[in-house]
């Protein structure tokens, strides 16, 4: 799979932050999405009684990366038929996005399993009931993923016609890394994977359209 | 259906043992409590359900919830029409093979959303003006459902209409379709008593559960994003102090206790009487609550004259709810309320009479005053089967 390239802008945070601002508009990446498979789901309910071709309503996912060597910045749109913006009732389920990266050896850490039990992955989890604030999730592979107390991701978002935009950044270094959260450092690369919640098809969980394999994210010096 | 056969690969052989070897650890206890509800005995005072409230489900975004709750039947319950939202299992093959159902998820509506009320109106206009008036939290809009909103309804027609009351709380199954159903394993039986409990930090508030369960016990916090269901007070059985509902009951209706240990009453009433029968059991869960059918008085005929020969309840919405089993328990009370009125002695008839209150919580007879009020301790609890 070829390379995703971060590359450096010298822009403020401020504005890279902001979903609408036109660098965003500027040539993205596609990014290929698939149902998650039901044979990895670890509850039989799910396995019983979902069926795998009406999972993973979003199958496209554009997505483009940038860093102003300080901060780095992941923008996604999608195409989503209606804004599901929060749990409004028990039967309602909000739309999300998400990335994984790998926070050890990349080709130890099945991205199809979150990582395992010695080869953790990190996501941050976007939702539009999330203020703008999205998690930093910790997983040791399926049925195990955790937020961490602290994220120090921000974001902004909107829905308009038909599609999502929302924009995710921190800063490079992390502030816990290895354990919760990656450092990524400008010349570097990392394994980046994606996935997709549409809450009007009932999306949340494992049940959703992912990436089924890791890209390398390679982040310019 | 998920039925097309696929062929697995190894890894997905592997991940299949080990999810399944996870949910039978989950499902696992060593002990099972239960609870016996005597429906000839409850008079639908709504004690158990403020018991409940006031102790567990009075703030943080349960303001709406009933983890107990008494529904009048024939009705359509809380949720409303709940027993038509599928979950559980079919049972095929004489209970060996199990298949999920379907299940659907119940509106906050259906449960009966927190009122507010317009209180300050009232007292600031003059006398007659406003009127008190309810509104759903949700929207504003004028309630139209609630927990026993269909209170004393009932069916047939006078002088042989009828209804009984129905209290209802989480099953603590011994398979339990919301343990299968949560995809984070964050629900699970207790290994000392088999109450079943959800881990509010792995409880992500996905609701597979609320869509797995038949029952609909389970509620969704809308305040902190998780699933909550009656816990069976496992804090109070942890020092012998039975549940709040059962010892606030003013009709003597619950009964409270190991359904495997042949002292307790429950196993009395559910294994050698055999009077004690669980609701729906054609869900295929395997309830640890259990209820004494309503033997009620029988019909009245044209003239206004008792006819022994058809019972006031049709058999057949009993035998709906309770299962074929209802006509022995039901032959078996009568025969032994016949037998005391006679002026004999029955072992059943005292059990169910319950002179003495305190036995109907076998051992967990504390008295809640003299129980250890210390704050509870932080700690972190890591079940068997949940790997970090
Ligand atoms: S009644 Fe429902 S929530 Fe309670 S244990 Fe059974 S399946 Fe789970
Ligand atoms: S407190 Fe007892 S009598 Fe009153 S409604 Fe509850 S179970 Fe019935």
């Amino acid at each position: 799979m070829a390379n995703i390239t971060c590359k450096k802008v010298s822009a403020a945070t401020k504005d890279l932050l902001d979903c609408k601002n036109p660098l965003w508009q500027t040539e993205k990446e596609l990014i290929e999405t698939a149902a998650t498979p039901l044979a990895n789901q670890p509850s039989p309910y799910i396995k019983g009684v979902y069926s795998e071709d009406k999972i993973g309503a979003v199958k496209k996912l554009w997505m483009k990366s940038v860093h102003n060597g300080e901060s780095i910045f992941f923008y996604f749109e999608w195409e989503s038929p209606q804004a599901n913006m929060k749990i409004q009732d028990i039967n309602v389920f909000a739309d999300g996005v998400a990335l994984l990266m790998p926070l050890k050896e990349i080709d130890k850490t099945p991205i199809t399993e979150m990582g395992t039990k010695d080869f953790p992955t990190t996501s941050w989890y976007w939702r539009p009931d999330f203020d703008d604030k999205p998690k930093n999730q910790v997983a040791h592979g399926l049925s195990t993923s955790l937020y961490t107390e602290k994220s120090s991701i921000a974001a902004s978002s909107k829905w308009e016609n038909g599609k999502w935009h929302v924009v995710m950044g921190r800063t490079l270094k992390a502030n816990k890394p290895g354990e919760e959260t990656v450092d990524l450092a400008p010349g570097g690369k990392i394994g980046i994977g994606f996935a997709v919640w549409e809450g009007s098809n009932g999306e949340r969980g494992g049940v959703k359209a992912f990436s089924k394999e890791w890209r390398d994210l390679v982040i310019e010096a | 259906m998920a039925v097309e056969e696929k062929v697995l690969t190894d890894r997905e052989k592997e991940l299949a043992k080990t999810f399944e070897a996870t949910k039978d650890m989950l499902r696992k206890s060593d002990h099972q409590v239960g609870m016996v509800m005597d429906l000839n005995k409850c008079i639908g005072c709504q004690l158990c359900s403020m018991a409940c409230k006031t102790l567990w489900t009075s703030f943080e975004g349960r303001e709406y919830m009933w983890w107990n709750k008494v529904n009048t039947m024939p009705g359509k319950g809380s949720p409303k029409d709940w027993e038509k939202m599928g979950g559980g299992y079919k049972v095929l093959f004489e209970g060996k093979v199990m298949e999920p159902v379907q299940g659907k998820h119940p509106t906050r509506k259906e449960f009966g959303d927190l009122w507010k009320f317009n209180w300050n109106e009232v007292v600031n206009s003059k006398a007659g003006d406003v009127h008190l008036q309810a509104k759903n939290q949700e929207d504003d809009s004028v309630p139209d459902w609630s927990m026993n909103w269909d209170e004393d309804q009932g069916a047939g027609t006078y002088p042989n209409s009828f209804y009984f009351y129905l209290p209802r709380i989480c099953n603590h199954c011994s398979y339990p379709a919301c343990v299968d159903a949560c995809p984070r394993n964050a629900i699970y039986k207790r290994e000392t008593d088999g109450a079943v409990v959800i881990d509010q930090d792995r409880c992500k508030g996905y609701r597979f559960c609320l869509e797995a369960c038949p029952y609909k016990v389970i509620y969704f916090n809308f305040v902190t994003d998780k699933s909550m269901k009656c816990i069976f007070c496992y804090p109070r059985l942890e020092q012998n102090v039975a549940n709040a509902c059962a010892r606030q009951c003013t009709a003597r209706v619950r009964w409270v206790g190991f359904v495997d240990k042949p002292e307790s009453i429950i196993y009395k009433l559910v294994k050698v009487w055999k009077v004690a029968l669980p609701l729906h059991s054609e869900f295929g869960t395997n309830p640890n609550v259990f209820y004494i059918p309503p033997l009620a008085p029988s019909r009245l005929d044209d003239s206004g004259k008792i006819d022994p020969t058809k019972p006031r309840i049709p058999r057949d919405y009993l035998r709906y709810l309770f299962g074929p089993e209802v006509d022995k328990s039901l032959e078996v009370m009568q025969t032994e309320l016949d037998k005391v009125r006679k002026g004999g002695k029955s072992e059943l008839m005292d059990i169910l009479i319950a002179r003495e209150w305190k036995k109907m919580f076998d051992i967990f007879d504390k008295d809640p005053a003299i129980m250890e009020r210390k704050p509870a301790k932080a700690g972190i609890y890591t079940r068997p089967g949940i790997k970090e």
